[in-house]
């Protein structure tokens, strides 16, 4: 499991269309799996339905976890959405 | 013994929130399938902690506990016993009220709870043997013929193997394996025991009342043969005699028995180790229930028959008896011992050539007709009305099962009604000496046989009046307890006091199902959408509709999965998991929920055409964005022949 924190900065916080993208990205990555907790609350970051309900707001701190296959490059990837776009 | 598995289910229970926040509760190979009405009870923290819980996760809207396999059934047990829910997998609230009933109550609840599940089978049968049988008597030719035989043997084989359905639904009840308890009702009626149709212990019977039969019933032809030859064999197991008599037509030793099967199953269950589980409890269970069947309710059984039986004979003869045979004759009906009235009624047409026992039998049925129709009449339940029906019909040509079970003992109130009614008209039948020579038949039947056929007719007519103006009064409809109808019920109400418009134009299909517009207007394709994430299907294909009205509605049944904070978007989880993202307006998160207003919570349980937000489309516009009501199935993805409709 690669990992790594992230502050959330946009002030509407992962609301359903950063959460579309986000989920979309997410489910990308063949044979990773990318989780993203808040809280001690942690959710598949592909289930978007999931990933909404989690209600993230600016000032959050999210963890991603990439599981399987290239968990590093996955990590990278996820690591540059949030911060063009969270 | 590694799991104590009650401990297990206890301290599930204890940890969603208690019995009452469980909607229902199912499990699979491994796992524990709960669904729960208010997740926030629910301590997730301490529940993966429980002894014995391997693992848990959310999925589908439900609560899914990793139990493993071989345990999870175990504690599925314990834990429909602690919780009072019943396997039916409903929230059954008259269930859970049940529980608090008195011992009694309790009791004479388990026939009824037996026999709801089987009244197609009986009440399809009922009528049909009662139609079947009744032709003959007005038309004898028709009781030679090849099409009657043929007719009677569908017409009976529910009631020629009523044990078995009795068990299979009796173990349900009592918790045990419904296939174990089918083996019991099999052997009660197995072919190498002597047919209790065919007088069971007929021949003691006989003896018993010192009955000599030369009177010929024109009806029930070989009535002579059965007595005449047949011994019945019996086994010798360890000091018990054994008779090989079947149990045909039987109820209550059929639903002790599987009950008691149940409560070997169960106990042997946790018991026994797991490893040998599979093949030890059932082999003791079967063979412990089949002894003691054949060795002791059995016989108890036939020893109670023959009392009821002898004292069934001595009421008849008096007229004070007469009315008390009446009224308590329908209980012989539960007791499944009316069979064997044949006894009584032969003997009588032997001893003064009148049977004056069908003139009480056929005001007892009738009153139970009576008691059958009124609640008929009186229901508005539509299904209890669709039971009681032909249910009342059948018991006018003399098969009261249907009536009795599915219906007034049930409710009991139009029981004891008809009680009250067969008593009447009894004592109606006896003071005018009613009877006939024949025997076998009661109610409608009976007609062409009986001596006065004009006081008949107005005997029958004051036992069912009786039993049908007390059931009127007496009687009242129970308010539905279903939360499903209540809750359907409370939509309803809701959606007309707010006139709310439910639209019914589909705009989504696909291999999952059709999803219908969560708000009225005009719809466009998600491509067309003002917004470029939406239009180019990142959070999946869908429509977009142009709201004529202010409120969004539940496009399916399903569940709240998601509600967000800002009030401007719910999610909805409904049938094979599709996931519907109803997002009102584009980029209306910044309004931060002012001009909407949500009316359901995550995790909500919701019923098609349910309002779930309220918007303001003034609001949405002076805040200068687009009010078009994005509507996506996110999982769109996972579907087959997704196609979106305008």
């Amino acid at each position: 499991m690669t990992e790594f924190k992230y502050l959330i900065q946009d002030p509407l916080g992962i609301h359903a269309r950063p959460a579309g993208m986000l989920a979309k990205l997410a489910k990308s990555f063949e044979g990773t799996t990318v989780y993203l907790t808040k809280d001690g609350n942690t959710v598949k970051a592909s289930q978007l339905m999931k990933l909404m309900a989690m209600g993230v707001k600016a000032g959050d701190e999210v963890t991603i976890g990439c599981e399987g296959g290239d968990e590093a490059a996955a990590a990278a990837a996820m690591e540059q959405f949030l911060k063009e776009n969270l | 013994m590694a799991l104590d598995y009650r401990k297990c289910a206890e301290e599930i229970v204890a940890n969603i929130g208690g019995a009452g926040n469980v909607v229902s509760a199912a499990h699979c190979a491994t796992r524990l399938r709960l669904v729960i009405a208010d997740n926030a009870k629910v301590n997730k923290a301490v529940l993966e902690n429980i002894d014995g819980v391997k693992g848990m996760f959310e999925s589908n809207g439900q609560l899914q506990l990793i139990i493993g396999t071989g345990t999870v059934n175990k504690v599925y047990d314990e834990f429909l016993a602690v919780t009072g829910l019943t396997a039916a997998t409903k929230a059954d609230v008259k269930a859970a009220a049940a529980a608090k009933d008195p011992l009694w109550r309790r009791i004479l609840k388990v026939p009824g709870d037996v026999f709801v599940p089987i009244l197609p089978a009986i009440v399809a049968s009922g009528l049909m043997m009662g139609l079947v049988e009744a032709i003959p008597k007005f038309w004898p030719a028709f009781g030679n013929s090849d099409w009657y035989s043929f007719l009677d043997m569908i017409a009976n084989t529910a009631f020629a193997f009523l044990p078995v359905l009795v068990a299979i639904s009796t173990a349900r009840v009592f918790g045990g394996n419904i296939f174990l308890g089918a083996v019991i009702g099999l052997l009660m009626i197995h072919g190498g025991l002597l047919n209790a149709w065919n007088a069971g212990s007929a021949e003691n019977i006989a003896k018993f009342f010192n009955i000599e039969i030369d009177g010929v019933s024109p009806y029930l032809v070989d009535w002579k043969s059965f007595t005449g030859t047949v011994d019945i064999p019996t086994w010798k197991l360890f000091f018990f005699k054994v008779q090989r008599v079947g149990y045909q037509g039987h109820v209550i030793p059929v639903i002790l028995a599987v009950a008691l099967m149940s409560t070997i199953e169960k106990w042997l269950h946790k018991k026994v180790p797991e490893m040998i589980d599979l093949f030890v409890t059932p082999l003791c269970t079967v063979l412990v229930t089949g002894f003691v069947t054949m060795t002791i309710i059995g016989p108890i059984f036939s020893i109670l028959e023959n009392w009821v039986l002898a004292g069934a004979k001595w009421l008849a003869g008096s007229l004070p008896g007469a009315v008390v045979m009446g009224a308590i004759y329908p209980w012989t009906v539960v007791m499944g011992l009316h069979h064997m009235y044949n006894v009584i009624e032969a003997g009588m047409i032997a001893q003064t050539g009148l049977n004056t026992w069908m003139p009480i039998a056929s005001a007892a049925n009738f009153a139970q007709f009576g008691a059958c129709l009124a609640v008929a009449l009186k229901v508005h339940n539509q299904k209890t009305k669709s039971v009681a029906l032909p249910s009342s019909l059948s018991a006018s040509l003399g098969i009261t099962e249907p009536a009795i079970f599915g219906i007034n003992f049930r409710f009991m109130k139009p029981f004891l009604c008809g009680m009250a009614g067969g008593a009447v008209g009894s004592l109606f039948g006896a003071l005018f000496k009613l009877g006939a020579p024949v025997y076998g038949v009661t109610g409608i039947p009976a007609l062409p046989a009986v001596n006065n056929v004009g006081l008949y007719i107005v005997e029958l007519l004051i036992s069912a009046g009786v039993a049908a103006v007390l059931t009127w009064i007496v009687w009242k409809e129970e308010a539905p307890a279903a939360p499903v109808a209540d809750d359907t019920a409370k939509t309803a109400i809701a959606a007309q006091e707010a006139k709310i418009e439910v639209p019914e134009n589909v705009v989504i299909s696909c291999s999952a199902g059709e999803i219908k517009a969560p708000v009225v207007g005009k719809v466009i394709p998600y491509t067309e959408i003002p917004d470029p994430t939406f239009a180019a299907g990142v959070l999946g294909e869908g429509v977009g509709v142009w709201p004529e009205t202010e409120v969004v509605v539940a496009p399916y049944d399903g569940e709240i999965s998601s509600v967000a904070e800002s009030k401007h978007a719910v999610g909805i989880t409904g049938p094979e998991d599709m996931e519907l993202l109803i997002h009102i307006g584009v980029d209306t998160v910044a309004m931060n929920g002012d001009g909407f207003e949500v009316l359901v919570a995550e995790g909500d349980q919701v019923k098609a055409g349910q309002p779930l937000v309220k918007f303001s489309k003034e609001k949405i516009k002076a805040a200068g964005h687009p009010d078009v009501v994005v509507t996506l199935l996110t999982n769109s993805d996972d579907y087959e022949n997704v196609t979106i409709h305008q």
